[in-house]
């Protein structure tokens, strides 16, 4: 299908669940009415950061009136995980970090829960409590996980048993210690990137419930309704077919909400209380002790360059604080030590990505998944390096951009890109070069500072998606997939892709919410890949459905199949322009013949779509043999910023970032992602940062103390800028952004200020605080 | 235990509906009442997710108690929109301002106070009246410009 | 979760009874932003809630005798709308539009804001140098001028049965100008991490306040006397800062650590003073202006 020719992508739409999210019928787990069985749960949280639990003893608990069942660990003892499994239902043996679940309660009402939670009783033998990886990961730190040897895990992650290191990633590419001999100049730093949370607006709800027949029920707010039934199944010892896991709509995932995580503290309890319902709702603060982080990243960098700006070499060593469990955390250090060379022609690499267990809540998928992390530290890299061979930052970052065919740190060939045309348009929105105007008040000062991203979707070689149409009677189609509307504008992509192969307008089109009985399968809503891949499948499915239509018609009408076309909802013929067949009128019914029998039956499409071509084996110690991601996408940012040096404060007066959509089939919508993944890496550059204590509890467990932004803290001029060089084997030419737009803005505020005031900040949030402190020891 | 019979005008009708003293507004019109836009977010009044006009100004109802309310008038976005999409929420559909939507009924009920206020708010203003209303996904600008469109107007 | 029973007296002698009969295990709800919260996390845990939004002779702004009498039960948004504040002291109609956001606003009461005595109130600073009296019910009723009313953090003299029934604010007969800075993290909703209230009369008498840097929002007398009688200057402000500092003791916390609490409170004090001192002279920013 030509370019010209696409009526629906690529055009903006209302989204298909505006309606429902202005009127606010727009259902979310919590808004399920479970009815009267429901009973409800209290959870006892360990308030030790690490320690061997010596006695469980629910006694007390049990006996209150109205409790239904306290379970522990000893009810469930199966370990799970996405890559490494582990973590546990509820710990048997011992504590991790603070606020971690160790029992439950449920009972007939709230009030008797929590009552009967004080009564259990247990007996701790704290043990030493790490929280620096740099601590953790030396040889005589106490070990985490001293059964790590023993944990399942997939084939392509290396844990490393005896240690507190869950997996390590090498890459290994042509020889940086040769290259650093043949360098002009070296810059070699450290940089620390905190722990930051998701907070999504909608924290995490489960509900369950387990019938007398056998059968699993859960509502999750989850971005993997696919992968958590075969997590709990495996984990539960049941059969995939005994357990539905619906999705409705999510309030905010941003990878929090991705694999699997209270949601099993909800099925165990369910477990427990055949025929009732039980629904936990995590309040904001469980929110930020148990469901999962943003890894800490402590970042050594080494890079040399030749005095004509060409990178020749880069050592990146990157130590990830994963928490108390690396089951998922785990793809993120092996994700990043594939990547982190950034957006680059680097023929030298060595690049070490660390995983190590400390005692701090499990860290997980986050939007980005470690890239902004490394990018930090990179970025910031880059603008020093440029500096101090006299070049301007943007130039030297177009003159080592990764081109088409450039080989990626392990060793595969980088696809087409638009990365050079981000950069100049993000130069060009923010007027690189052009100084700002001066502030009125003497005491600010301004500056702009510039950024290159890219990442891959991570994931298994064998992700997959799947898609069915079905039609209706008013020939309107229901698509059924198992991709999550985040928010992101999933279920409008659907939609759109699926309108333009049927060539039906967009209300007639519904995109089915998950629900693991009826819609197909989806690996998991997060990667920024579903536009793509289940874009892939929706778009086959669309074509098999016009396939049957064209077909049907062509038998009952006798017409040549190559003759006929759809538009707006019928079938129609080049060679008969008076020719149309409306869809409803045989989408379901058939098309009767003269003599009264009929053709065709209920149209059904059927899509399926996974990579054939990616490949996580392998060689251990180099990284080097395989095809571990399937594209990546590239972008760069800018930032232009105000200081007011006398209180540090920093205001972002203007923002541009672009993209390489390959295709925008949402334009609206990609650059909503744009500026709304913008804000959200601004408040990991100013203003995010968990806090934690000496033995492990968190300082800033809420929105008091724990900063996002506000209307009145995003810059009021953005620049949302979509670049389209198709991705080839992308629907529509289309590839994923949505985590991409976060990447670009700590390093692009770090380097602001360092134009502004000549101080280098290696450790984001950027708060005026810092400010102060480096500008007072900058002038003693 | 102590538990009272309220009554109070809830979206134009009145209700009568059993509280405990210590059950919030926001519980008891989610799960006694129905009404399900208003949403939990954070419970100390620090996210507006919860946010109901309680005559006719926008409080938090996760740190009201619904007993507090006995007597009185509140409006969500169920009674705002009981003759038909507000101007307010049809800008907001046109703009496709909000993403995940969790925000949205809090962002709804704020917007329609200043509205209400100050029927030509500039853009300022507006981010001030919604400072208070967080949201994760947007970025706000979409939901700035839905309502200065509003505002624009008339 | 805490269970509690309620109340809800009609006059103010029956809240009165009820405080006296409960005391100790008794909490007055206003606005219920702070007590609310408290409750839900434990720091507060009251077996009787008595609410006091039906006592209507605690409701009102107006000007009487020789004073702005706010009401008990006034919320920040009523401070924020009424005229008679814009007209005699707007810098209250300032201090009131940091706090928190308008959601919270319309249903805290300046009141609650004293009577929570957290460090950081930011009506506090302003009442200060307006030298307002705190109007106290108790078995004999009383006038606490405001700055021997907060003893410690979260700590006033109210006595177990006591509540408080309005504020007065002396009006003034000379020019004056006044103003109130907040520190927060960002632009958004925040707690302050430095509060700083000026007030400059036409005969050049000074009052400065702070808060969220000392046990109690604090006044600065001695910086007050190092200026009295001065016409401001840059020079004037520069050998100011440093007396006022003297009256602070900020401390570090999740928030801010104390070197940098310092540091700003002589940046807000600075900006502050010359803000007031301008409006004395019919200049300065319009009231409301962020100046951080």
């Amino acid at each position: 299908m030509k370019e010209l020719e696409l009526k629906y992508v690529g055009h903006e739409a209302v989204r298909l669940d505006g309606l429902e999210k202005i009127t606010g019928t727009a259902k979310y787990v919590d808004d399920i009415d479970l009815g009267p069985a429901t009973l409800y749960v209290s959870i006892l949280r360990s308030p030790y950061a690490h320690a061997i639990i010596k006695k469980i003893d629910t006694s007390k608990a049990e006996a209150l009136d109205g409790v239904y069942a306290v379970v522990t660990g000893k009810d469930f003892p199966y370990r799970y995980g996405l890559y490494l499994k582990d973590n546990y239902v509820f710990p048997l043996d011992r504590v991790r970090y603070v606020g971690q679940h160790v029992a439950a309660v449920v009972a007939a009402t709230q009030e008797i829960a929590d009552e009967a939670v004080k009564l259990i009783e247990i007996e701790y033998e704290p043990l030493p409590v790490i929280q620096d990886p740099l601590v953790a990961i030396k040889e005589d730190a106490p070990l985490i996980h001293p059964d790590l040897g023993n944990y399942e895990v997939v084939p392509w992650l290396y844990p490393q048993p005896g240690t507190n290191i869950a997996h390590v990633r090498k890459i290994r590419k042509g020889n940086v210690e040769e290259a650093f001999k043949e360098a002009d100049f070296i810059l070699e730093d450290w940089y620390v990137v905190p722990h930051v949370v998701h907070a999504p607006i909608e924290t995490h709800v489960s509900a369950a419930l387990y019938t007398p027949d056998g059968r699993l029920t859960m509502w999750n707010s989850s971005q993997s309704p696919h992968t958590q039934r075969n997590i709990i199944a495996r984990s539960f010892k049941m059969k995939h077919k005994d357990i539905r896991v619906i999705a409705p709509y999510v309030g905010g995932g941003f990878g929090g909400k991705a694999g699997v995580n209270m949601e099993v503290v909800a099925a165990a309890c369910a477990l427990k209380v055949p025929g009732h319902p039980v629904k936990i709702r995590y309040t904001r603060k469980e929110e930020f002790y148990d469901t999962s982080m943003r890894q800490e990243l402590h970042a050594y960098i080494k890079m040399g360059v030749k005095k004509d700006g060409t990178i020749v070499a880069l050592k990146h060593q990157l130590y990830w604080d994963v928490g108390a469990s690396a089951e998922y955390g785990s793809n993120v250090v092996n994700a990043t030590g594939f990547s982190a060379i950034g957006p680059y022609r680097i023929p030298n690499v060595w690049i070490d990505s660390f995983a190590i267990y400390t005692n701090r809540p499990p860290c997980g998928a986050y939007r980005g998944f470690g890239y902004s992390e490394f990018h930090f530290g990179l970025e910031s890299h880059m603008d020093r390096v440029a500096k101090a061979l006299g070049m301007d930052p943007v130039e030297f970052r177009k003159k080592n951009a990764i081109q088409e065919g450039d080989t990626v740190a392990y060793g595969v060939e980088m696809g087409p890109t638009g990365i050079l045309k981000c950069i100049d348009e993000v130069a060009k929105a923010i007027e690189w070069g052009k100084p700002s105007e001066p502030p009125k008040e003497p005491h600010k000062v301004r500056a702009k500072g510039f950024a290159a991203v890219w990442k891959a979707p991570a994931m298994p070689a064998n992700e997959s998606s799947a898609a069915f149409i079905k039609f209706s009677e008013d020939g309107s189609i229901n698509i059924l997939v198992s991709g999550m509307e985040l928010g992101q504008g999933f279920l409008t992509a659907m939609a759109k892709i699926a309108a333009e192969e049927l060539s039906l307008p967009l209300e007639k089109i519904r995109v089915e919410l998950p629900d693991t009985d009826r819609n197909p399968y989806e690996w998991q809503t997060v990667a920024s890949h579903v536009t793509w891949s289940c874009g892939n499948a929706v778009r086959r499915a669309a074509i098999d459905a016009r396939e049957q239509i064209l077909d049907v018609i062509s038998r009952a009408y006798y017409i040549e199949k190559s003759n006929l076309y759809l538009e707006d909802g019928k079938v129609k013929c080049y060679t008969k322009p008076d020719f149309e067949v409306p869809f409803e009128s045989f989408v379901i019914d058939g098309v009767q013949m003269p003599d009264g029998t009929y053709r065709g039956g209920p149209i059904l499409g059927r899509g399926s779509f996974m990579p054939e071509f990616t490949s996580a084996k392998v060689n251990p110690e180099t990284g080097q043999g395989g095809h571990p991601n399937v594209h990546y996408t590239t972008g760069a940012g800018a930032v232009e910023i105000e200081i007011d040096t006398e209180t540090g404060r920093i205001r972002v007066l203007r923002m541009a970032e672009a993209f390489d959509a390959g295709k925008a089939i949402n334009p609206d919508i990609v650059k909503q992602q744009i500026t709304g993944g913008f804000v959200q890496g601004l408040g990991t550059a100013l203003w995010e940062e968990v806090k934690f204590a000496e033995d492990g509890r968190i300082l800033n467990p809420n929105f008091t103390d724990y900063k996002i932004p506000t209307a009145l803290d995003v810059p009021r001029e953005m620049h949302p800028i979509i670049v389209e060089v198709p991705q080839p084997d992308g629907p529509f030419g289309a590839r994923g952004i949505a985590e991409h737009t976060m990447i670009p803005v700590m390093p692009a505020v770090a380097n602001a200020v360092e134009n502004a005031l000549g101080v280098r900040i290696k450790n984001p949030p950027v708060t005026a605080e810092k400010i102060i402190k480096a500008l007072k020891e900058k002038t003693v | 235990m102590q538990k009272k019979e309220i009554t109070f005008t809830l979206n134009g009708k009145k209700v009568w509906v059993e509280v405990k003293p210590y059950e919030k507004l926001l519980d008891v019109l989610r799960d006694k009442l129905g009404v399900k836009s208003p949403k939990y977010g954070c419970g100390r009044g620090e996210c507006g997710a919860c946010s109901v006009l309680l005559d006719g100004k926008a409080i938090r109802s996760c740190i009201v108690y619904a007993i507090e309310v006995d007597g009185h008038d509140v409006i969500t976005v169920e009674g705002l929109q009981a003759n038909g999409l507000t101007d307010l929420q049809k800008s907001f559909l046109a703009h496709n301002s909000f993403q995940c939507g969790f925000c949205a009924p809090g962002m709804i009920i704020q917007a329609t106070e200043l509205l209400n206020e100050n029927p030509h708010p500039d853009e300022e203003e507006i981010r001030e009246y919604i400072a208070g209303n967080l949201c994760r996904c947007t970025g706000y600008n979409p939901i700035v410009e839905a309502i200065m469109d509003v505002a624009k107007k008339k | 979760m805490k269970t509690f029973e309620y109340f809800k007296p009609t006059t103010v002698e029956e809240a009165f009874g009820l405080l006296k009969q409960f005391g100790a295990q008794a909490k007055i709800l206003a606005g219920g932003t702070d007590v609310a919260v408290m409750i839900d996390d434990g720091m507060l845990t009251p077996d009787y809630v008595i609410d006091v939004k039906g006592l209507s002779s605690l409701k009102g702004i107006e000007v009487r005798e020789n004073y702005l009498w706010i009401g008990a039960l006034t919320t920040f948004s009523e401070v924020i709308h009424s005229d008679l504040v814009k007209k005699h002291f707007p810098v209250l109609f300032e201090a009131s539009k940091t706090v928190a956001s308008v959601g919270v606003r319309n249903r805290a009461t300046l009141v609650g804001n004293i009577c929570s005595a957290v460090p950081s109130a930011d009506s506090a600073p302003t009442l200060l140098v307006l030298n307002a009296l705190v109007e106290v019910k108790g078995d004999t009723d009383r006038l606490v001028p405001i700055k021997e009313f907060f003893t410690g953090p979260r700590k006033t003299v109210l006595g177990v049965s006591e509540l408080v029934t309005g504020v007065r604010i002396p009006l003034e007969t000379r020019k004056f100008g006044a103003n109130y800075i907040k520190l927060g993290r960002y632009d958004g909703e925040d707690l302050a991490q430095v509060g700083v209230a000026t007030f400059v009369s036409e005969d050049l008498e000074y009052r400065v306040s702070f808060g969220a840097v000392a046990p109690t929002p604090v006044r600065a007398y001695e910086v007050e006397e190092f200026l009295k009688g001065k016409e401001l200057s840059d020079a004037l402000v520069e050998q100011a800062i440093p007396i006022a500092l003297k009256s602070i003791s900020p401390i570090s916390d999740v928030r801010a650590s104390k070197e940098y609490r310092m540091h700003v409170s002589g940046v807000l004090f600075k900006r502050s003073l010359k803000a007031s001192f301008e409006r004395l002279r019919g200049q300065g920013p319009a009231y409301g202006t962020n100046l951080v």
